[in-house]
């Protein structure tokens, strides 16, 4: 069994390799964490999380930039494939569950892929749909997970105009679910007109607005 | 405020010149990014539209025609796929919406593949072919009398295109320096293709440089991949005695790196420059140094805002930039959606004439 000293040393391993975005630190430290029998857990929320926390505030402050957040996202996805497998589901503390994904006609999903993995990290169950989803199946997929949120994006305006048909459909049959919308056509103003809970201008925002949403859920039950 | 009545003292052509050299016009100008959405005015499908120089073209003219030919500046437009298309992507043409490229068949698979990209002639492939072709149907018509911007996508916008954006973003760190040998290969041709729309008549060629903006990248690395390709293509624009206007509508868009680089007379943009919090901020900081062209909410003026609500915001920015010399073109922000309401798409040029007065 590892030491104090030597699970900080790989948990900081964990973390400056997702904000060095190098996978291969990032994969070395968590596959040692698996062999010293050190709780995964814990490498996750004290290495991996605390390196996309870091990540997230260099994005703010514009240090960072998207190639650069996409490489740090390749390498926490390098420790959680290691790391998941030896966590119990329920350890994993999930704070809710999210059906997402672009809207059908559009196939920009950079966006919905950053918010993603910000969800992934904070310990939501996260249901992708991806790109181009028929609106229908955003419909089916929250009433098969009786997810607490469903996330839609869309980055043209011939395809934001599905979201409306896709929030009435879901609201009409679970109107405890809460919706988000992002995307750059897509605004606050919107959302409201939409009958959607709330607009997410970026991903950093997407996460704080689902944390209070589903707060507010857990609240009412 | 009150509306003064307008009467025309130039031609749009006049207009837009007198804009761009910091003289004042008889009225702000109007550069229309009605480009898609003229195809219904015309009354054909989007597929159809965007492959058909005939059709872009008489859309174009046809939309002018039933706004009063009252818009002073056409750009030539049609989607962000025309330049990956006839380089051999394969595009996907919705009925009813712009064509892209197809996200599942990238024709830039491996690294090895940025190298293969062929050296194709921009005069006779494709649908570059196609808009040259419809530039000059639009420019005959209308160039002496009115504005004509070409268009161009820079090469990593193209390339992002055959690779899909997130695995191209992933290489400018991983493999910069094949997305650079992409860049070397893909140049010249954007700038024979940039050429030839000035030689078919266009008086100025819109660059996208959409990667140089802080939703994108660093200026850094704008720097390092692309900056230099973009001044070749703006300077092979210039030696073919045609004018440099970017467009970019990322947020926080770096207007000092891409003037050192471009030196554009106008950038078409949605938000303030990085360096600037607000519109009054740009409007003090760059307004008397590049001429900018804007920046309606694209979606807010074609599909939500009433038409008294589009010309209100309209003549918050003529204010806004009302002490720039004249140096300002009212457009929206990016294209004016191709399912928009054109009476709004008006309403933008009855504000500019009813405010735009100096």
């Amino acid at each position: 069994m590892a030491n104090t000293e030597r699970e900080k040393e790989l948990f900081e391993s964990l973390k400056q390799g997702v904000i060095d975005y190098d996978e291969d630190t990032v994969r070395e430290a968590a596959q040692a964490v698996i062999d010293e029998g050190i709780d995964a857990y814990t490498a996750v929320f004290e290495g991996l999380v605390e390196g996309m926390n870091e990540v997230g505030r260099l994005y703010e402050e514009q240090e960072y930039f998207v190639p650069e957040i996409l490489m740090c996202a390749d390498a926490l996805y390098a420790g959680l494939e290691i790391l998941k497998p030896h966590i119990e589901q329920k350890d994993m503390g999930i704070k809710g569950t999210v059906v997402m994904g672009v809207v059908q006609g559009d196939v920009h999903d950079i966006g919905k892929n950053i918010v993603k993995m910000m969800f992934d990290v904070a310990g939501f169950e996260v249901h992708d749909l991806g790109r181009d989803v028929p609106l229908e199946k955003f419909v089916e997929e929250q009433l098969k997970t009786d997810s607490d949120l469903l996330c839609l994006s869309a980055m043209m305006t011939t395809t934001m105009v599905g979201m409306p048909e896709v929030i009435k459909k879901v609201k009409e049959k679970n109107p405890k679910c809460k919706i988000m919308i992002g995307g750059a056509p897509v605004s606050e103003d919107l959302a409201g007109k939409w009958g959607a809970d709330g607009f997410a201008k970026d991903a950093n925002n997407a996460l704080k607005e689902a944390l209070n949403m589903v707060k507010a859920l857990k609240d009412l039950s | 405020m009150a509306v003064k009545e307008f009467k025309s003292e130039m031609t749009g052509l006049e207009r837009a010149l007198a804009a761009l050299t910091y003289k004042k016009p008889d009225r702000v100008p109007v550069a229309s990014l009605v480009c898609g959405a003229s195809r219904r005015v015309l009354g054909v499908t989007y597929d159809k539209w965007s492959q058909d120089a005939e059709l872009i073209g008489d859309s174009l003219l046809q939309t002018h025609q039933i706004m009063n030919n009252e818009f002073d500046i056409f750009v030539m437009l049609v989607d962000l796929s025309v330049e990956a298309g006839s380089f051999g992507q394969k595009v996907i043409y919705p009925i009813e919406s712009t064509a892209y490229a197809d996200p599942n068949e990238p024709m830039i698979k491996t690294v090895d593949d940025y190298r293969k990209i062929p050296r194709i002639n921009p005069r006779e492939t494709g649908r570059m072919k196609v808009v040259i072709e419809a530039t000059a149907r639009v420019a005959k018509a209308k160039a002496k009398e009115y504005g004509v911007c070409g268009f161009v996508y820079c090469p990593l916008g193209v390339i992002g295109a055959m690779r899909g954006h997130e695995r191209m973003f992933i290489d400018c760190i991983k493999n910069r320096d094949a997305i650079i040998e992409a860049c070397e290969i893909m140049t010249p041709v954007l700038e024979e293709y940039a050429v030839a729309q000035v030689e078919a008549g266009a008086q100025a060629i819109v660059l996208d440089t959409l990667y140089a903006s802080a939703t994108i990248m660093s200026p850094k690395m704008w720097e390092a991949i692309e900056a230099p390709y973009a001044k070749r293509i703006a300077d092979a624009v210039k030696k073919a005695g045609g004018a440099v206007v970017l467009h970019n509508c990322g947020g926080g868009i770096y207007f000092d790196v891409q003037q050192q680089y471009t030196d554009p007379i106008a950038i078409s943009h949605a938000y303030p420059a990085a360096d600037c919090k607000t519109w009054e901020e740009h409007a003090a900081k760059w307004g008397k140094k590049i001429v900018s062209i804007g920046a309606l909410e694209p979606a807010k003026v074609g599909m939500f805002w009433t038409e008294e609500q589009v010309m209100e915001e309209a003549r918050k920015f003529i204010e806004t930039f009302k002490d720039c010399d004249g140096g300002f073109i009212l457009s929206t922000g990016c294209e004016f959606p191709p399912n928009g309401s054109l009476i709004n798409a008006m309403a933008i040029i009855k504000a500019a004439k009813a405010y735009g007065t100096y």
